[in-house]
């Protein structure tokens, strides 16, 4: 297993160089290969993790846990890299190498992070898909990207400081018991348990909520969030929404083992739950009003981000099962939801949704896609995300927090009504008729009549009115460049972005419905080794 | 109270409030010409502490992490500012007068409410070693706090940025003080990673300088909701 | 020489020395000022000549000013005579007459020579002279906290309010010292001297600068010996200064450890020569920088405070 753990390593860095020296199109299959190729490693690797630690070089480590980040991470490189070589289809030459090689580095990082077993490098490889994520925003190169980039690099490099100085705690609280020369190792840190020294070790969990917190979307330090997910190109969105909050999550997830080994899980569980509310009430709220649709999903990454802490606060293993379920789910579904929405940018040229109209017709495959995708994500059946919600909210009342799930699911309530009137209105509402069509000029707004049987009288004037200018009617292949949707073409605008989002929904119905055998053992041997790091007889 | 501290420890605690007196020098600056080069002088006592606590602990590891320290974070890093803040032409970075929120004097007693804040939590947590002077962690954590004053009374990248490398370096004395004793090899890694995070900020100012003509962090308010 | 002398005349020699050794030390400023300006400058003893002048000529009053004008000077020198009773300025032990006051009572009594030079000249009616004792009013309303916390560090330091106290902890070994308290507080009790005596970089010395001037203006009104009770009385409260900065903070070494003669002719020429140390440090600073705009003067005061803040914080924790 040496070697699959060693190539996880090295493909994906070596494809984001070799894809900047070729030329594009060479890259574009590069990165194809790269992601279908990492997500096979990973696959691979996930019946050795089943059944135990694997530790190489001291440095490398691979656990059940970090098996469950590495699928999901996997997944979505693989799926976005197919989306990525429809979405950048007329992009520039140079815009597109620089692409590639920030987007292949950035999910090395990411699949780098869950492999490694000394905290210190956890951070710094959390700190290197900070720094790649940040240029990926701002590649875009408008205002506001430049905007949600400066912000995003700020404010998370500032949280990752926290996250330092808890790494920092945490090395003196182990080498009180471990001696001076302690690398940070998670095993020794888990095994010293209740020796561990109790100030430093609480200090050391808090700044880890609060600074990998900032990465990972919590409230109240998520004000980054929202901005970069949608300046941000598509393809960067779904990655930073579906793997990145999850590899950071994973990050608090280390702490909270050797802090609940070490303290009892009272204090951990009651940190998670206070900032897990706070993200699923803020978020939930915010998912209204929302008129940008990347906003919109960010909102509901947030959301999605509260609901794990939650789940990891209720500290049943059925709860934690659930949480790391989640975290695979709301990969397929995010990346999945953020692939569509891209779709919709393309073909509308704008992100508002709220003139984006009649969305089933004009793109027959992503539509309706897209629309499940908004289902899985507010826990419909048979998605898996309802699988793994349910597991978390069964996990909470098994284990005496009422409240707490009762909260959840009012608040998941809340927030499904707020994505789903936007989604719907962007999918099924019929275009807007225009009443001044007729005495525009072919390059004017046309009128937005659609052929099927969808009009007023009135309408039919202005058609008629239309036709006698010589007006074009909408069913040119000309594009407009204004937003009047009815002058769209019904059709996708590649093949390539509408694969991978099949792939996600399948994926997800398949978590939903019957995870496979492996899976299932991988998140049992998972959520054994998080609890078991609570001491025996805790409710 | 009365009991003085060693030698060793009293140096330790004296460069941890200088460098604590040069974060709040920042504040007052103007030109990001001075507050480069206050963070150079802060690196450059973070290595000079690096090599006190060495000598005082018997960690030979400790000075080649000085060294490195020191190369890298007073002279690498502040030529790769200086580069990168600069004009595209390539000559003196600008000053950012009037990027204050508030006048000097008034984010200096702010700065000094965050610093007791920070200073008095961590020292009554009452972190007791006898290799750790409480001290110095209180003062680093002390600067954490104004550091983060920093970022926030200024509207400028510039300062931001800076501030946050002075949280690096707060994080940095908190790390000598705490954890003197960590390997090499993940000291050098930590090193080079804040080499590659001066690259990208700078990066980001100089596209930002570009894109807005100025640093000024005021026309940066149009995402909200 | 081993005559050992009594106790009251020690005591009058602490005042004496103060006295007559201020014209001295601030010749020896203005001298050494001029030097590193490459002038030759006046010579050291001129402060006397100077005042002798003053004290022939004739004294004029303005109408309508009250006995209290003519009063200021007298009251200002005599606080600042009281005060070298109170602090170490040639001994190691307290003198009797010590007791009257600790290092708050200083404080005290350096704020109401100023305060009443102050009224005299508001007494006036002449603008320069109100415009001065403003401005010195509401800066000193600002440094008085960088006091205080001074004096709190040698309070928590110590454990009582004397300055002879804090001398005796200073010497006790190196490391006190290098204590950060103690250094930032001495670097903040610095920056207040420069600021009382009106040194660069918070007023000009030399010269009149109508937009610049806090201190020089507030004798504006005052002539002849009035006059030269004013000059003697800044010269008095700038040699206190330095000795409360050398004697009790930075230098108390050379300081009479008992009534010998010897040894108290030893602590004379000890504290001359700190005092003229600490005053071509101030001269050296003087031709270095630049006179701060009169608004920046509150930022200098808020690094003074937080040098003084800074002091006081890390003795909280032990080790400070």
């Amino acid at each position: 297993m040496i070697g699959v753990v060693l190539a996880i390593l090295i493909v994906p860095l070596a494809a984001g160089v070799a894809s900047f020296l070729v030329p594009a199109p060479v890259g574009k299959g590069i990165t194809i290969v790269s992601g279908i190729a990492a997500f096979g490693l990973v696959l691979a690797l996930i019946p050795s993790v089943s059944h135990g630690t694997l530790n190489y070089f001291t440095y490398l480590r691979a656990d059940a846990v970090s098996g469950i980040f590495l699928l999901a991470t996997g997944f979505l490189y693989a799926a976005v890299a197919v989306y990525a070589a429809g979405y950048l289809k007329g992009r520039t030459e140079r815009y597109t190498r620089r692409f590639y090689l920030g987007f292949n580095v950035f999910a090395w990082a990411m699949l780098a992070a869950p492999l490694m077993g000394s905290l210190a490098l956890l951070w710094i490889a959390i700190e290197v898909t900070t720094v790649v994520s940040a240029l990926l925003v701002a590649i875009e190169d408008t205002d506001g990207a430049a905007e949600a980039s400066w912000k995003y690099v700020l404010i998370a490099s500032a949280g990752l400081g926290l996250g330092l100085l808890a790494t920092i705690f945490a090395y003196y609280a182990g080498s009180q018991v471990l001696g001076t020369h302690f690398n940070l190792g998670i095993d020794p840190l888990i095994g010293a348990g209740s020796r561990l020294p109790k100030t430093p070790v609480e200090l050391a969990f808090l700044l880890a909520v609060l600074g990998y917190g900032t990465k990972v979307g919590l409230v109240p330090v998520h004000t980054w969030l929202p901005d970069a997910h949608s300046e941000a190109p598509t393809p960067v969105s779904a990655l930073l929404s579906g793997a990145l909050l999850a590899t950071s999550f994973y990050a608090i997830l280390r702490f909270y083992q050797f802090t609940a080994a070490a303290l009892g899980s009272g204090i951990p569980r009651d940190t998670l739950l206070a900032f897990g509310i706070a993200s699923l009430l803020l978020a939930s709220l915010y998912v209204f009003g929302q008129r940008d649709v990347k906003r919109l999903l960010a909102y509901s990454s947030v959301e999605h981000m509260g609901i794990l802490a939650i789940g990891v606060s209720f500290g049943a293993p059925l709860a934690l099962a659930g949480v790391l379920l989640h975290v695979m789910a709301h990969a397929a579904a995010k990346g999945s939801a953020f692939m569509g929405a891209g779709v919709f940018t393309v073909k509308y040229r704008t992100k508002q949704m709220h003139t984006m109209r009649d969305g089933m017709r004009l793109l027959p495959w992503s539509g309706p896609l897209f629309l499940l995708a908004i289902f899985a994500l507010s826990a419909f059946p048979p998605f898996g995300v309802f699988r793994s919600e349910f597991q978390i909210v069964d996990g909470g009342l098994g284990s005496g927090s009422y409240a707490a799930a009762a909260v959840l699911v009012v608040l998941v309530t809340i927030a499904f009504f707020g994505l789903a009137t936007s989604a719907t209105g962007m999918l099924l509402s019929p275009a807007p008729r225009s009443a001044d069509a007729p005495t525009h000029a072919p390059t004017g707004a046309s009128p937005g009549a659609s052929p099927d049987g969808r009009q007023s009288p009135g309408h039919a004037e202005a058609i008629a009115a239309a036709l006698e200018d010589g007006a074009a009617v909408a069913v040119r292949t000309r594009e407009e460049p204004s937003q009047a949707t009815g002058s769209l073409v019904s059709g996708e605008p590649s093949a390539w972005m509408v694969v991978p989002v099949l792939a996600g929904l399948a994926v997800l119905v398949l978590l939903g419905v019957h995870p496979p055998a492996d899976l299932t053992n991988l998140i049992a041997q998972a959520s054994a080794q998080l609890a078991g790091a609570q001491p025996r007889g805790t409710p | 109270m009365n009991a003085p501290p060693g030698i060793y420890q009293g140096a330790a605690n004296v460069i941890a409030a200088l460098m604590l007196l040069l974060e709040f020098g920042m504040l007052r600056q103007a030109l990001v010409r001075d507050q480069v080069r206050l963070y150079a002088a802060q690196s450059a006592l973070i290595s000079v502490l690096a090599v006190v606590i060495a000598a005082d602990r018997n960690l030979p590891d400790l000075y080649a992490v000085a060294a490195l320290s020191a190369a890298l974070k007073v002279f690498a890093v502040p030529y790769v500012l200086r580069r990168l803040l600069g004009s595209p032409a390539g000559d003196e970075p600008p000053g950012v007068a009037g990027s204050h929120t508030l006048s000097p004097a008034s984010a200096v007693l702010v700065c000094i409410g965050l610093a007791a804040f920070g200073f008095f939590t961590f020292g009554s947590l009452g972190i007791h070693s006898p290799q750790a002077p409480e001290l110095a962690l209180a003062i680093a954590a002390a600067m954490v706090f104004v550091s983060f004053g920093l970022m926030i009374v200024r509207r400028d990248v510039a300062s931001q940025a800076i501030g946050f490398f002075s949280l690096e370096n707060a994080v940095s004395l908190a790390a000598l003080v705490l954890a003197a004793g960590l390997p090499l090899l993940l000291e050098t890694a930590f090193l080079f990673d804040l080499l590659l995070a001066v690259v990208v900020f700078g990066m980001l100012i100089r596209s930002h300088h570009a894109r807005a003509e100025s640093l000024s962090t005021a026309d940066l308010s149009r995402l909200r909701g | 020489m081993s005559a050992a002398l009594p106790i009251p005349l020690i005591q009058l020699l602490q005042v004496l020395t103060v006295a007559l050794g201020a014209p001295a030390l601030m010749g020896v400023i203005a001298k050494v000022e001029s030097r590193l300006q490459g002038r030759r400058g006046p010579r050291v003893l001129q402060p006397y000549y100077d005042l002798a002048k003053l004290c022939r000529k004739e004294a004029l009053a303005p109408s309508g000013a009250s006995w209290f004008f003519l009063a200021a000077p007298i009251i200002a020198v005599a606080s600042y005579l009281t005060i070298p009773l109170l602090i170490p300025v040639l001994t190691t032990y307290g003198l009797p007459l010590g007791y009257m006051g600790d290092i708050l009572g200083g404080g005290f009594l350096l704020s109401l020579a100023s305060f009443v030079v102050a009224t005299a000249a508001l007494e006036t009616g002449s603008p320069y002279a109100q415009l001065g004792s403003s401005r010195a009013k509401t800066f000193s309303a600002i440094t008085e906290p960088v006091v205080l916390f001074v004096v709190f560090t040698v309070a928590l330091l110590t454990g009582t309010d004397l300055p002879y106290a804090l001398a005796a902890t200073v010497r006790s070994s190196a490391s006190q010292v290098i204590r950060p308290a103690h250094l930032l507080a001495s670097a903040a009790l610095f920056m207040v001297i420069l600021h009382e005596t009106g040194r660069i970089p918070v007023e000009t010395h030399t010269g009149t600068n109508e937009f610049g001037m806090i201190e020089e203006a507030r004798s504006f009104e005052h002539s002849g010996p009035y006059f030269a009770l004013l000059k003697w009385g800044s010269m008095l409260k700038q040699f206190i200064l330095f000795t409360i900065l050398a004697d009790v903070f930075l230098a108390p070494w050379g300081l009479a450890s008992t009534q010998r003669l010897g040894a108290v002719l030893l602590a004379i020429v000890a504290l001359l020569a700190k005092a003229v140390a600490i005053g071509v440090a101030v001269a050296v600073i003087d031709d270095s920088f630049a006179k701060l705009r009169l608004f920046k003067i509150t930022e200098y005061a808020s690094a003074a405070f937080l040098l003084a803040v800074l002091g006081v914080f890390t003795l909280y924790l032990g080790g400070g």
